[in-house]
């Protein structure tokens, strides 16, 4: 880019000195201009994710690895390089298998290997119930010795599965490797519309830093904590893919997140699978992070140093952690996610409520008042007795309970330390959306991320009582008149068309 | 050779008067055919300005060609006649536009006030507008009244909500009031002719027919920040029937309880 820019610089030049000046001259700036593309070279536009700020707080050693000194003493790798061994960069993703994500293509295993004048041919086979494709265009070995080589097929049988590659594997590939046929079609998708549609608030690497983020009240979604607010699943389970997708086709009213709707379904699959490879490898990064930050951060590491410890033991303490610990570690957190982000995707996730909604009556409305001024609820210390917001915990200070330091405004703080107050419930405004369900599912799993708990022992027709009021509150005659039914003020056509 | 370039600089308007003849029956003049009744009188407005555009571009043009032909056939002892300064001709030249202009004006009255004077509006589309069109950075967040009733102004209990999506009956007149929760925006539908800015603090209405069953683009066309772009919506335009079942079908998904015996969920 800086080339270009340079060169259109000179390029202007060259038109003003073609004017005036005699054409030798001319041809001497076309002559610079050639020497400035020469020396800058076709700028290089790959862009890379960014590490979070926890990563690069560690000591040099923990982020890069160390190198390897001797026969005892083997290089070890660091964070960034476990977490790009997985996950790649956006220019190439990687296909970690481990990952619950939709890669795309169809993964089918080497039954056999044929070399026959000159053609390399394999034989491949699927699990039962998937259909081979019908005319594949590459084949990318995902395991074995060609693991990550990617080859074009030149021919097909889709009745045997047999495929002839139109050049020989590097190495030579052995019977049991899998591999996938047109892999990685989704994510590439997924990742082209979300540069195009997502990234500019959403960072690159889902950080929620993008460059309009800066301008937004309230912010956008930081993925990297694996966490998403408005699920349909209960509260010990991560987001499902349906609930990442009813968010891109409706919106989040309230907020700065836009619908979608537009988009086909197969572009809303590939955002959806493209956000939850970002959160996978955001939440990654962090729980990594979290087994390293305690003793290896360079704070960590600048205050043992103070307390009399040698710089060079702490590195050899942290070689053998690297060597021996974390890979364990590391192996033990991508099952973990693995196992976590699949569940949320079963029905046993699923939020369903024990009893149909209780029918909306005066009387329903008036126990759910109670219900929600109630001791035990008391969801007025935060949304107030009249459903405002402006409950007393808006204005009390809190404890950042990570660091333990006060936050410097006063208010309900969530896990990415925004300041998130309770919802105005007479606004009328929903952001999870306004189904019954969805209400139900905010007080039952609570919500993910802010400091709405969850009330999943409650009652299920006590839940309903209080949708049934919050419901009700944009509608109130007056501000906490008890679950009267609110009267529904006469339609007021007219008024718009005078 | 002067012949040659009177002849060339002749040839070029015949070439843009034929242009312009056919515009109108090939359809160049507009993205589409207009699929509202609105629309029609709307295209006649502009097909009528071609119209005059290219009765005077002959005109000129004619005496143009004719100038040049007569430059280059001309003896070379022919006088030249000077006519800067004419006032005979100032005074034409300012009459015949101001004319053309004052005809325009007050031919298009008509179909302005049909777009924007609320009591041109066809009654029935006046009696009960369908829904209210919300424009935020950046959708369109659609209201409708609870089946049975009539649109509120202010949002009712059992008002039924959507995005990005406005579902209208097909031949007949229907009105919706343009609100906008933020900045300017503008409803655009180009195949219906329909534009019309949103202003904050007003609620304007819209009215429209929909001539034939199908979908049509609905964009923002108001430069409204940086997700301008985004800001595209469509509008279904159905069968009576079908828009009743479309309600009836939204009434039941906003009404979701998420227990088995409801209606499958409408998400994927």
């Amino acid at each position: 880019m800086g080339g270009f820019l340079l060169a259109s610089v000179v390029l202007r030049r060259a038109e003003v000195l073609g004017m005036s000046l005699t054409p030798s001259l001319n041809k001497l700036s076309w002559v610079g201009l050639l020497a400035v593309f020469a020396a800058t070279g076709c700028s290089n536009n790959d862009s890379s994710f960014v590490y979070s700020e926890r990563t690069t707080s560690l000591m040099p050693e923990a982020q890069d690895g160390i190198p390897g000194e001797a026969d005892d003493a083997p290089g070890v790798l660091g964070v960034k390089q476990l977490l790009d061994d997985r996950f790649g960069n956006p220019q190439n993703l990687k296909a970690w298998l481990k990952l619950p994500v939709d890669f795309g293509g169809t993964q089918a295993s080497v039954s056999e290997i044929v070399t026959e004048n000159d053609q390399f041919k394999v034989k491949l086979a699927v699990e039962e119930g998937v259909a081979l494709p019908e005319a594949p265009k590459a084949l990318e070995f995902i395991t074995g010795e060609c693991v990550g080589e990617t080859i074009a097929v030149s021919g097909w049988d889709a009745e045997t599965g047999e495929a002839v590659l139109a050049s020989a594997p590097t190495k030579q590939p052995a019977a049991g490797d899998l591999c996938a046929l047109d892999g990685g079609g989704v994510m590439r998708s997924g990742r082209v519309l979300y540069m195009r549609h997502c990234s500019h608030c959403h960072g690159t690497a889902g950080d929620g830093h993008g460059p309009t983020a800066e301008y937004l009240n309230p912010r956008p979604r930081d993925y990297r904590h694996g966490v998403f607010k408005f699920t349909s699943t209960n509260d010990m389970s991560k987001v499902s893919r349906d609930d990442l997708a009813r968010v891109l086709r409706y919106g989040i009213p309230g907020t700065y997140m836009p619908s979608f709707l537009l988009l086909t379904d197969a572009e809303l699959h590939a955002i959806v699978e493209y956000v939850r490879f970002l959160s996978l490898r955001g939440e990654y990064e962090r729980k990594l992070v979290n087994e390293l930050a305690g003793d290896y951060s360079a704070k960590a590491a600048q205050s043992r140093v103070a307390d009399g410890e040698n710089r060079t033991e702490i590195v050899a303490e942290l070689r053998e952690f690297l060597a021996a610990d974390l890979p364990d570690t590391a192996t033990e957190l991508g099952d973990e996610l693995a196992e976590q982000w699949s569940v949320a995707n079963t029905p046993e996730a699923l939020i369903i409520p024990s009893v149909a909604r209780v029918p909306d009556s005066p009387e329903s409305r008036r126990r759910g008042r109670e219900l929600y001024l109630s001791k035990t609820l008391n969801c007025a210390d935060c949304h107030g007795v009249d459903g405002a917001g402006n409950g007393p915990q808006t204005i009390a200070f809190e404890k950042n309970p990570i660091t333990n330091e006060m936050y410097n405004e006063p208010g309900l703080h969530d896990v990415w330390d925004n300041l998130n107050q309770p919802r105005n419930l007479q606004t009328g405004i929903y952001r999870g959306g306004r189904r019954p369900i969805d209400l139900f599912g905010r007080i039952h799993a609570g919500i993910k991320g802010s400091r709405m708990p969850s009330f999943k022992n409650t009652p299920h027709e006590e839940i309903w009582h209080i949708v049934n009021y919050v419901l009700s509150i944009p509608f109130e005659s007056e501000p906490g008149a008890t679950g009267v039914a609110a009267p529904v003020s006469a339609p007021v056509a007219a008024a718009v068309a005078p | 050779m002067k012949k040659f370039w009177a002849l060339f600089f002749i040839f070029w308007p015949v070439v843009a008067l034929y242009v312009c003849w056919i515009a109108p029956s090939r359809g160049w003049w507009f993205p589409s055919k207009p699929m509202s009744s609105l629309g029609h009188q709307i295209d006649g407005l502009f097909y009528l300005i071609l119209f005059i555009v290219a009765l005077t571009f002959i005109a000129t043009q004619a005496v143009m060609g004719y100038a040049l032909w007569r430059g280059a056939t001309k003896k070379s002892t022919e006088k030249a006649m000077f006519s800067h300064g004419s006032h005979k001709l100032e005074i034409i030249w300012t009459i015949v536009p101001s004319f053309i202009l004052v005809f325009i004006s007050l031919t298009q009255l008509e179909v302005l006030a049909n777009i924007r004077v609320i009591s041109k509006f066809p009654d029935e589309a006046r009696r009960a507008p369908i829904a209210e069109v919300m424009a935020r950075q950046f959708e369109w967040r659609i209201r409708y009244p609870k089946p049975g009733t009539t649109l509120a102004t202010e949002a009712q209990s059992g008002d039924l909500y959507y995005v990005n999506e406005l579902h209208v009956p097909v031949s007949q007149p229907v009105m919706v009031n343009l609100r906008t929760q933020d900045v300017q925006h503008a409803f655009f539908s180009p195949k219906l002719r329909v534009k019309q800015d949103a202003v904050p603090g007003l609620i304007i209405p819209i009215w429209f027919e929909v001539e034939k069953a199908g979908e049509y683009e609905l964009v923002c066309a108001e430069l409204c920040g940086w997700g301008h772009y985004k800001m595209k919506a469509r509008i279904v335009a159905g069968s009576e029937a079908s828009v009743q079942k479309y309600m009836t079908d939204l009434e039941a998904a906003q009404n979701e309880d998420g227990v088995a015996d409801a209606p499958a969920e409408t998400e994927e």
